[in-house]
């Protein structure tokens, strides 16, 4: 079952929703920042002016300064907003001369604008104020000693300039993640169009259709179509052998069949019971041989299709041996055959397998060997070591099988030479198909003096994963 | 004795009921789990044959249902799946004997005997075949009611192969049987099995050897 981890969209929009995010920070602190310098600059260079306009006012009578304040001055300073403005001029000492508010100047802050026009931030009455201070030199006239003339004003008209600047800058940045995100949400779909279309590919298409996708990908798709062409090539490959499979199965089936059919019609055509009873027997004969052929057929085809169902497990090849042998020999088919099992080994001999298939294996063996031996013929099993392997035979002491034709023998259909209607051919391709499951390799070998002795070698479990 | 089969394809039910009748059986024959399950309920049956792929359900739930109730007529499964799991578990459920389809009527007559004859010795202790007869409880075998007089170790080999009669009688179970522990002999039993065969010499009864596997005590073919 499929299990739906999200989308893909939705990663994309998180991960850049968090990237926006995080410079958007960063880009706000540094608006914030240059607002304020914009703000304290534009207002900076008015107390200067009206410092300056201040300056230019102050008159000497006698040796005392006189300072009358120009309307003009103080309009510099009063913004829009409501602002408090002051003013103050200094002498030499320290002392006021004019000044309209009671604000004290710090020492530190006189000698500063001693040297060069000063700024100073203060808090008084719990208003904060801006100020400027700088000297004025009354060279030329009769004292030498010059005044210090300060202006300031509290801090609204700044504060509403820097805000008004920062919420334009909040606004163009909105605007702009806004229309960031609509590009993303388009570049998004322009992105993943190959994956729509290919999802439109896979859906369209035929449930028998397992051709190669043909499609046009990007790069970080072509593993994964490449992956589903595989995919289609082993369905294809899987499909034609058991199309080609049944093909064999059912012509395979069709010969006795037909067999039966024109028994049966050709007795019930005669009036002679004579007839019928041999028409009865061969009818009789052709039945079991078909549902015999059936029984291969359907393990054949298990073994082919349902590969890998059930794991191996270890397993005693003693045992699945000697219980195989048990129930063969005490069939009908084994009455008149002496099917024994030779001494067994007293160690266990552990295999990786697969116990049904194994039984599988046995009974076709003996089956076999039952079926191409003359009665009376004696047939035994037995299992061996030999080096790191387990090697498991069956011997009997009929015909054999010409060695120009063993080494055919396990293909399917192949009946080692013989064209009688005996056997299907089936069997020994059933046995090297669980053979190879299993990793053991398959001998046919003369017996002497006389029959055929077969070798299933099986690596003995841990020799191979 | 009385047969019951639970079987739906007609042709297979009316052979085995060809097959089983003429041995001097009543057969009854069901198509559906649902009547089999009223017979069994409200008759005794010696026997059931059992066919597990049936129209209205499987043939193991009414196996199950029988063993559940405690009754214990023998069950021989008969059915198209050879897979080794049914098989398993038809055992389990409690079934006596497997046969897979197609069989032959010959095998399916000898285990339909061999079933009968176990359900029988389960009322009676003696075991019996053809005219061989052995009563484990009094420890003495006759054949054509006269007494053999077996030594004990021939006795117990005997009543091991009747045990078994009609299979193989598995070679360990035998030497566990014949001689008590020790050390055994890889022809010691092969001695007892001779000198019990020259006992039974013309009785039509013998011992067939199966190489590596065990002894039969059969009815000689004629």
């Amino acid at each position: 079952m499929t299990q739906v981890i999200g989308t893909l969209k939705a990663r994309l929009a998180v991960w850049l929703l968090v990237m926006v995010s995080g410079l958007g920070t960063l880009l706000l602190m540094e608006a914030y920042y240059s607002t304020q310098r914009a703000a304290e600059r534009a207002f900076d260079s008015q107390l200067e002016a009206a410092a300056l306009t201040t300056a230019d006012s102050v008159q000497w009578e006698g040796s005392t300064p006189v300072v009358r304040i120009p309307p003009a001055a103080l309009q510099i300073l009063a913004t829009a907003h409501q602002e408090r403005v002051f003013y103050a001029v200094l002498d030499h000492d320290g002392r006021r001369i004019s000044a309209n508010l009671a604000i004290s100047i710090p020492s530190a802050g006189q000698a500063a604008a001693a040297i060069e026009p000063t700024w100073l931030d203060l808090t008084q009455a719990g208003t904060r104020w801006r100020l400027h201070g700088r000297e004025y030199d009354s060279a030329g006239w009769d004292i030498q000693d010059p005044v210090q003339i300060w202006v300031g004003h509290t801090m609204s008209g700044r504060q509403v300039l820097a805000s008004e600047l920062f919420e334009r800058a909040i606004i163009r940045f909105v605007a702009m993640v806004l229309l960031a995100g609509i590009l993303m949400l388009l570049a998004m779909r322009v992105a993943l169009k190959p994956m729509r279309q290919l999802r439109h590919r896979l859906r369209r298409r035929q449930a028998d259709d397992m051709r190669p996708l043909n499609a046009r990908v990007p790069e970080e798709l072509r593993e994964m179509v490449e992956a589903l062409d595989t995919l289609f090539t082993r369905q294809r490959e899987s499909r034609d052998n058991l199309l080609r499979f049944t093909a064999d199965a059912s012509h395979q089936l069709k010969t006795p069949l037909a067999g039966l059919q024109s028994t049966s019609e050709l007795a019930l055509q005669s009036r002679d019971p004579d007839e019928w009873y041999r028409a009865l027997s061969d009818v009789h004969d052709g039945a079991k041989r078909t549902s015999r052929l059936a029984g291969q057929l359907l393990s054949l085809a298990r073994l082919r299709h349902v590969e890998e169902a059930d794991e191996c497990l270890p397993l005693d090849l003693r045992k699945t041996l000697h219980d195989s042998v048990l129930e063969w020999a005490q069939r009908e088919v084994a009455m008149e055959h002496d099917l024994g099992l030779a001494e067994l080994p007293v160690e266990p001999m552990i295999i990786q397998g697969q116990a049904w298939a194994l039984r599988e294996l046995l009974g076709n063996l003996i089956d076999n060997a039952l079926r191409y031996t003359p009665p009376g013929s004696e047939i035994t099993l037995g299992l061996n070591t030999i080096g790191n392997h387990i090697m498991l035979y069956i011997e009997d002491n009929g015909p054999g099988v010409d060695p120009e034709i063993r080494p055919r023998l396990f293909q399917p259909f192949e009946r080692g030479g013989r064209q009688d209607t005996q056997g299907s051919g089936l069997g020994l391709a059933i046995v090297d198909t669980i053979a190879q499951r299993h990793a053991a390799k398959l001998q046919v070998k003369e017996r002497r003096p006389r029959g055929l002795r077969i070798e299933v070698h099986f690596p003995a479990a841990g020799e191979e994963s | 004795m009385r047969l019951i089969i639970v079987e739906d394809d007609p042709m297979i039910a009316r052979s085995l009921y060809n097959a089983l009748s003429p041995l001097g059986n009543s057969v009854d024959i069901f198509a559906h789990v649902r009547d089999a399950r009223a017979a069994l309920r409200n008759d005794h049956f010696d026997l059931m044959l059992l066919d597990l792929g049936l129209p209205d359900g499987n043939g193991l739930e009414l196996l199950s249902e029988l063993r559940e109730r405690g009754d214990r007529t023998p069950v021989l499964i008969l059915t198209a799946r050879d897979g080794i799991e049914d098989r398993v578990r038809g055992l389990d459920l409690g079934a006596d004997d497997y046969l897979a389809k197609p069989f032959s009527l010959v095998e399916l007559e000898a285990r339909v005997r061999a079933l009968l004859r176990r359900s029988q010795q389960r009322s009676d202790n003696r075991l019996t075949l053809g005219p061989l007869c052995l009563d484990p409880t009094a420890g003495a075998a006759t054949l054509d009611g006269v007494a053999l007089g077996l030594p004990r170790r021939e006795l117990r080999l005997l009543e091991g192969l009747l045990l078994h009669a009609g299979n193989i009688a598995p070679r360990e179970m035998l030497e566990g049987r014949v001689f008590s522990f020790g050390e055994v002999g890889s022809n010691a039993l092969e001695v007892y099995v001779s000198r019990l065969r020259k006992r039974l010499q013309g009785s039509g009864l013998c011992i067939r050897t199966f190489r590596g596997l065990g002894y039969r005590l059969e009815e000689a073919p004629t």
